[in-house]
């Protein structure tokens, strides 16, 4: 902090909580609430800057109400009229919460404990500390340049401040190993911040390996990464943005587990669900790994018999269910190796699969990542050597808070263990309240945007340890493209702008009025229905009287 | 309004009524003036012209320059010496009262608030008007002029703008009946400009205010 020369405002003293403290600042100097600002105080012999965020400003001085009264006269001129002086009269008491200065070997704030004085003098934080000391970029110096630093995501910028000031880089490692939210309703940009972020982390500096489950398809033009400029490493690298469109996306009916069949299964008795299980587990214990449903009926009516009606109910509701389903598949399946690539983006297109398909492909892929990433951390052998982030567009489809969802169970266990084996989630949803409670409670990172339901809002306070009333309360206020930042990729939360994509954005809503229209020509164009023939031979009725 | 008060011709300042002289004062801005009777001068003030919120100055020449010091009426006060007395009074039938020498004693007194000063012209009237507190004080005996009121209002035109920014002092001056004397002060200034004059609805809010701050002081609202 520079001496007085740059100050905005003077504390006044203590305010309503402990952290808190009110400062007064004269009309001229307009701070908006959610600034940073600091101060020094001496700590351990050391002076530090001190941040603190804006979080209330109120008038204290200023023209009464009733020179309002007319709607046709200005203010000043009543002032002026009784000679009130009008310039500058205007003073604010703002509040301020203490957020806690650097601490450079913790890498993250540490509380002072001790307000401000009052009279200390505050300014505006400089753009370029809190670059460095709002992400947890575990700097070791309150102002360092933040951008020389690797495996970060350039998410956008302080909402505050003017376009690109204050720019904000979030740790990609911290989000993609502790998992990622992001909530916002419809409309308020979620795909758009998630495809800046698939952006970030396929540039050269983070080349991660990624998997989006896309049930809209909504993220094609991702594509656009290969072969541009800003994605381009110097030794050479480029990402590969793979699409998996649902013809090609199989499940090997051996990976299915009983809970899955039972799941896609018509309301099975309680009998044929213990026929099933009992042969399952017995085809679950043989050496091939590729047989299908005639194999399993085999291998019941060898255990029950020819004759047992439940074996006969289960045959037909079997082949109804997964036979008759492209989706199963006696042999093929999806291979890993295809789908999880360093520096390689993998879409799966699941837009014309039912949502139960969509559930079941994600959790036998989940599945079987899972087990992989178990096994190469383990030091067995395995196909996926490396950490995997996968993203759920419509998150609350796979884990969802209310009925049954085969997914769920992997989805949790993955939330809550994923870190230790290199496995990172992200889910993105407009309804967080009908999320799976463990499994948002488990996505250290959140970005919240527009939300305006009381019921989803709840849900991310019930939720999400980090989201502090002011993250809160900002919510419903928000517009297209702005978003809280909160958990563990930040020292603390940040309202910020989500910078512009470098790809085109694809999920945008469709222009219904111009589809109308082109409808409409279209039907013009056509031939109308022919008129109903007239045979002839019947004498006409002539006009029909109506009574 | 600047047109409508450079438009109207001021009457000459030399030509004014004399209300009253200057008996007493109760503080620097607030005196007390006797007015005048038939006795007093060949044309004493009529009734309408030392009403309640008449504006009123007394020319002040200062380091050899004339002044205007404006004022207004913001109380009346009636004085009878002999009110109260007892003793034999002299009264016969063609006379129903007899009271030597008191008669004439019986007067009416005005406390007047001053409101500010301004230069008079060489043409007589007034110009560089101001409403910050006179610094002079006035004399025993100075002349309490009646103040037309196309004076009043370019004393109250100031830099092109209407303004009442003794305001303030006056309701202080003015106790009780603050808020009456600039009601009537507003009604004046307001007969003196145009109906579309900008400046009636500013008046208006001024009105409004110190109307609703009074009511709020008497228990009103």
């Amino acid at each position: 902090m520079s001496g007085h020369s740059s100050a905005v405002g003077t504390v006044a003293g203590p305010g309503d909580d402990p952290n808190e403290f009110v400062f007064i600042t004269p009309a001229e100097k307009s701070l908006k609430t959610g600034e940073f600002i600091t101060y020094t105080v001496t700590v351990d012999g050391e002076n530090r800057s001190v941040f603190a965020r804006v979080t209330n400003r109120e008038l204290i001085r200023g023209l009464p109400e009733g020179f309002l009264a007319d709607p046709q006269v200005a203010p000043e001129t009543v002032a002026t009229t009784l000679g009130v002086p009008t310039d500058d009269t205007e003073l604010y008491r703002l509040t301020a919460t203490v957020i806690g200065y650097y601490n450079t070997d913790m890498t993250t704030f540490a509380n002072p404990r001790q307000l401000p004085e009052p009279g200390t003098p505050l300014s505006i934080a400089p753009d370029r500390q809190l670059e460095t000391v709002l992400p947890n970029l575990g700097c070791d110096t309150d102002s360092a340049d933040v951008t020389d630093l690797d495996g970060i995501a350039h998410i956008g910028w302080l909402l505050n401040r003017s376009p690109e000031a204050t720019n904000i880089h979030i740790p990609i490692e911290e989000f993609a190993s502790t998992h990622l939210a992001i909530l916002a309703s419809t409309g308020s940009g979620k795909s758009y911040t998630a495809s800046v972020l698939i952006e970030e982390m396929m540039g050269p500096g983070a080349r991660a390996s990624l998997l989006v489950f896309d049930p809209h398809g909504e993220y094609d033009t991702l594509a656009e990464m290969q072969g541009h400029e800003t994605f381009k490493g110097e030794d050479g690298y480029e990402p590969g943005v793979v699409y998996y469109d649902p013809e090609r996306l199989r499940v090997r009916i051996s990976e299915l587990e009983i809970g899955d069949v039972m799941a896609v299964l018509d309301n099975p008795s309680n009998r044929m669900q213990d026929r099933l299980s009992t042969a399952w587990r017995s085809m679950q214990r043989q050496e091939s790994r590729t047989w299908g449903i005639n194999e399993l009926i085999n291998e019941m009516e060898g255990i029950y018999g020819e004759d047992d009606a439940s074996v006969g109910a289960l045959e037909w509701r079997l082949r109804r269910s997964i036979e008759r389903n492209d989706l199963f598949h006696p042999e093929d399946n999806v291979p890993l190796n295809d789908i999880v690539d360093p520096g390689q983006c993998t879409v799966l297109q699941m837009d014309t699969l039912d949502r139960r398909n969509q559930q079941l492909i994600t959790t036998v892929l989940l599945r079987r990542m899972y087990r992989e990433r178990l096994d190469a951390v383990r030091g067995r052998d395995s196909e996926i050597e490396h950490p995997i982030f996968a993203l759920f567009e419509e998150g609350h489809r796979f884990a969802p808070a209310s009925g049954d969802a085969p997914s769920l169970g992997i989805m949790r266990t993955i939330t809550s263990e994923g870190r230790k084996f290199g496995f990172g989630l992200g889910i993105i949803s407009q309804r967080p309240s009908k999320i799976d409670q463990d499994v948002l409670s488990q996505c250290g990172t959140q970005i919240s945007m527009q939300i305006q339901n009381p019921n989803d809002q709840d849900a991310i306070k019930k939720s999400i340890e980090a989201a502090g009333e002011d993250v809160l309360r900002e919510l419903p206020g928000l517009t297209p493209g702005q978003a809280v930042v909160s958990g563990d990729a930040m020292n603390t939360p940040a309202l910020i702008q989500v910078r512009g994509r470098r790809t085109q954005h694809g999920a945008g809503s469709l222009p219904v009025i111009e589809k109308w229209r082109d409808a409409y020509e279209q039907q013009q164009r056509e031939p109308t229905h022919s008129e109903a023939a007239d045979f002839g031979g019947g004498e006409s009725t002539g006009v029909q009287s109506l009574d | 309004m600047t047109e409508s008060a450079t438009d109207v011709v001021t009457p000459n300042l030399d030509s004014c009524v004399r209300i009253g002289s200057i008996v007493s004062s109760n503080s620097h801005l607030d005196y007390v003036v006797e007015i005048l009777k038939g006795r007093d001068c060949d044309r004493p003030p009529e009734l309408h012209e030392r009403e309640f919120g008449q504006p009123v100055f007394i020319k002040k020449v200062v380091d050899g320059t004339e002044h205007a010091v404006m004022g207004v009426i913001y109380d009346t006060k009636l004085v009878d010496p002999d009110q109260g007395r007892t003793g034999p009074r002299l009264a016969q039938d063609d006379q129903a009262q007899f009271t030597p020498g008191y008669i004439e004693e019986r007067t009416t007194l005005a406390g007047v608030a001053l409101l500010g000063t301004a230069v008079i012209t060489d043409n007589r009237s007034i110009a560089d008007p101001t409403h910050r507190m006179p610094r002079w004080t006035l004399e025993v005996d100075d002349t309490v002029y009646h103040c037309p009121d196309e004076v009043a209002l370019s004393f109250h035109t100031v830099d092109e703008q209407l303004q009442l920014a003794y305001l303030d002092r006056l309701v202080d001056i003015a106790g009780d009946l603050g808020s009456e004397v600039i009601v009537a002060l507003i009604d004046r200034l307001r007969r003196m400009l145009p109906e579309d004059d900008p400046s009636q609805r500013t008046l208006d809010v001024v009105e409004q205010n110190i109307e609703w701050q009074a009511r709020e002081r008497r228990g009103v609202v």
